[in-house]
């Protein structure tokens, strides 16, 4: 089981947009897939059609029914196959005073998903932005953090942020760090420039970028992944190339 | 879990029943044609799965939990063995290995998907209603079967798919499918899975005439000779020839050892036809015993002799074809033909109503103690008898009795307590694969003598396969000799005193009644 979470401290960048796209393109391949929306404003949840509605909230998760368990419960198949979420809940936005209080607060997150080792081959976990709880705990469960960056001197300075802030952590020293380029603009000047520079400064940055289209916005009104219905549209096929590209730089 | 749709419904009339208490989508979920494949004696399905195959997928399906294993191939399978490795024949058993894997059934689905939503569209149950036709590829018939409605729940939507369960038992009435469509299309040709076997496996009344239940043996044992001929005559695998070769040496061993129960010259011409099939289909056998084993053989020899074997591999191959076109002849002659032909009228003509055989009208099981007896107490003297020194044909000779005593035994088996016969059977085979090594080395040995003779004298054989066959046959000797060494302590395992006690207690117990006849 690899564990990917899209993470940026900045919002409104396309991490959401990416873990669902990224999540049903795994699934697609016959990877057994589960996508867990750790942000209240429950955006993924939304597009795959499913209640923000965990029974007991983010309390009875943390604290777990019978033995490991807690998340099999709340787990709901999408209209996907081979893909499962773990919906949302409005108490998650407590979700950290919550792990404030469960002890070894940041490897809680991992712990909920060891039993779930051999049910599932990738999980994304859809992070809310900030630095938080929340966060630091998905950074422990995860393999890898995508992040997507769009491609301005703003995002640069958030990707920074970032980096420094991982690098003060002794125990995320293995996790890799993978930005990517995310609603890009190819009209816009600042954007050509910082993609190409920001590259030279990092060069773990993927070389799929996810242009800025109206077809990822429409995920809201069709309530599904992009490429469930438009498969041939640019970004789709962005997603897919980027899903690729991801795959290969995991750890086998 | 799946449900039949009954007869009078239709497939279109039960989705408009669905449709007007659930909200639903309904969508074509493909036609799929699938063939499935097993051994002719059903060793997948003896194993616990069915091997199908769509659309250029091998499929394993465990028949106990449906777990499912996949993985691709292109052209219909063949043997067993030359399967390419993958998940789907690892789950092959070993038996399985040297036979054909046989289209048993196609059946043809079209399938419809229909998606239960809720009041966001999600799917929160899947149904899949199918209609199906079979088509058998053994007799040629096809027909249709009944279609079937399979609930899919989705994870975490449990209360969704209790609400459609309840709705397609209660109200809608539909039975579960209780049984696979494949055994559902077999029933229809009037067929089930396992329904042959090459185990002898009769179910005998003691007390009943001996002619009558004879021949009730002798028919079990056409019945299987008929049931190869054609696999045989094709060539699909070396089995076929096998079992018939086996059906007809256990039938020309009753025919010889379960007497005297039919007049003498009714039988004579019967043994010399039956003697005649087991002779005409002799040489093909040897070939495929040294095909089969031929790795074992390569196996055997030191590394760098053993590509200088592969022209033994040649020759043997090259003569195949002529003796397996020479076998075919034989098997669909006129003479064997009349020969099954009068074989099953007799085997089917009552018996009279009174015998001057003398055995003929005793009860089965008074011949078959007095049967068994005798043929046990040939088996110890002759072993007995045998030295250090001894001939070879004395072990021959004993071999033949061992055989004949285990034929006996497994003709009869269900008239004895099953647990007490089974052991017996299974300690003369010890006894009977000792001798069998030991005179099968030795026969093939020197029969690989006078092959590496006419590949010389044919130019066919370069020295160093001369001398590669010739280690070979120094190795079948060498495995002779030690079948020979242990052959005394095998001996003794059956000449054991207890042992000894268990044969009397189970075939002695009629000899009271025996002494006057
Ligand atoms: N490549 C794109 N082209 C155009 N619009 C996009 C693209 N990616 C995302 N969007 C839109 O931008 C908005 C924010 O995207 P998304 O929710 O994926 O970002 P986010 O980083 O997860 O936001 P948040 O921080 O609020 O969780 C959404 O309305 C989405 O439809
Ligand atoms: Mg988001």
């Amino acid at each position: 089981m690899r564990i990917l979470a899209t993470y940026n401290i900045k919002g409104g960048v396309g991490k959401t947009a990416a873990a669902v796209n990224l999540a049903y393109l795994a699934a697609r391949r016959g990877e057994r897939t589960l996508l867990w929306d750790l942000d209240p404003q429950a955006a993924a949840t939304y597009y795959f059609r499913v209640e923000p509605k965990v029974v007991g909230g983010g309390q009875r998760l943390l604290k777990g029914g019978k033995k490991g368990s807690a998340l099999d419960d709340v787990i709901k198949g999408t209209d996907f196959p081979g893909l499962d979420l773990v919906p949302a809940d409005f108490s998650f936005r407590n979700l950290d005073l919550m792990l404030e209080e469960a002890k070894g607060s940041t490897k809680q997150l991992r712990k909920l998903l060891r039993p779930l080792e051999d049910d599932y081959d990738v999980v994304f976990l859809d992070c809310p932005p900030s630095i938080s709880l929340v966060s630091e705990s998905a950074f422990r469960a995860s393999d890898a953090l995508l992040v997507p960056v769009i491609p301005t001197t703003l995002s640069a300075r958030t990707l920074e942020q970032l980096l420094d802030f991982l690098a003060s952590q002794e125990r995320l020293a293995t996790l890799k760090v993978l930005p990517f380029f995310s609603m890009v603009d190819r009209r816009k000047r600042l954007h050509l420039e910082s993609m190409a520079e920001l590259p030279i400064r990092w060069p773990q940055f993927l070389r799929t970028s996810i242009p800025y289209a109206s077809d990822v916005e429409r995920m809201g009104v069709h309530r599904m992944p992009l490429p469930a219905y438009a498969p041939l549209s640019p970004a789709a096929v962005a997603y897919q190339s980027l899903w690729g590209e991801v795959r290969a730089s995991l750890p086998k | 879990m799946e449900y039949l749709i009954p007869d009078g419904l239709s497939a279109e009339a039960l989705e408009g029943e669905l449709r007007a208490h659930l909200s639903c989508r309904a969508e074509s979920a493909g036609d799929s044609e699938i063939g499935y494949y097993d051994t002719f004696d059903w060793a997948l399905y003896a194993a616990g799965g069915f091997l199908s195959q769509s659309s250029e997928t091998l499929r394993w399906t465990s028949r106990k939990d449906a777990s499912a294993y996949a993985q691709p191939l292109e052209a219909q399978p063949g043997l067993a063995r030359d399967l390419p490795s993958g998940p789907v024949r690892d789950q092959l058993p070993p038996e399985a290995a040297i036979r054909r894997l046989l289209p048993m059934m196609r059946i043809q689905t079209t399938a419809r998907l229909l998606r239960v939503l809720d009041e966001n569209e999600k799917t929160v149950v899947r149904v899949l209603v199918s209609s199906h036709s079979f088509e058998d590829p053994t007799s040629g018939r096809s027909g249709d079967l009944a279609a079937r409605l399979r609930v899919q729940g989705v994870r975490g939507y449990d209360d969704d798919r209790e609400l459609l369960v309840a709705l397609v038992e209660s109200k809608l009435g539909l039975v579960k499918a209780e049984t696979p469509l494949l055994c559902e299309a077999l029933r229809r040709v009037g067929r089930v899975p396992g329904d042959y076997s090459s185990k002898l496996d009769l179910k005998l009344e003691g007390a009943q005439r001996a002619d009558a239940v004879t021949k009730q043996i002798l028919a079990t044992l056409l019945e299987t000779l008929e049931a190869n001929i054609q696999g045989t005559i094709a060539g699909w695998d070396t089995e076929f020839l096998h079992d018939l070769r086996v059906a007809t040496r256990r039938t020309r061993s009753a025919l010889s050892q379960i007497k005297p129960v039919f007049p003498e010259e009714i039988l004579a011409r019967f043994k010399e036809e039956f003697a005649w099939v087991q002779q005409a289909t002799g040489q093909v056998r040897d070939l495929d015993v040294y095909l089969l084993a031929f790795d074992d053989y390569q196996a055997s020899l030191p590394a760098e002799l053993r590509p200088k074997l592969e022209p033994l591999r040649e020759f043997l191959l090259a003569h195949y074809d002529q003796e397996q076109a020479r076998l075919a002849q034989a098997l669909q002659s006129e003479r064997f033909r009349v020969l099954l032909g009068a074989w099953r009228d007799f085997l089917q003509t009552p018996v009279p109503s009174t015998s001057i055989v003398p055995g003929a009208m005793q009860p089965i099981k008074a011949v078959a103690d007095v049967r068994i007896r005798r043929m046990a107490k040939r088996v110890r003297r002759e072993g007995r008898a045998i030295r250090d020194d001894s001939h070879p044909e004395e072990l021959h000779e004993l071999r033949k009795s061992c055989k004949k005593l285990r034929y006996l035994m497994e003709f009869f088996r269900s008239l004895y307590p099953g647990g007490a016969i089974k052991p017996l059977i299974k300690q003369l085979k010890v006894l009977l694969d000792q001798l069998g090594d030991y005179q099968d080395l030795a026969v093939q040995a020197h029969h690989l003598e006078d092959v590496a003779e006419r590949m010389h004298a044919e130019g066919r054989a370069a020295p160093a396969t001369l001398l590669a066959m010739g280690a070979l046959v120094g190795g079948l000797l060498q495995r002779q000799q030690a079948a020979r060494d242990g052959f005394s302590e095998v001996f003794a395992a059956f000449d054991d005193p207890q042992q000894w006690a268990q044969y009397k207690a189970l075939f002695w117990t009629s000899e009271v009644h025996q002494t006057g006849t």
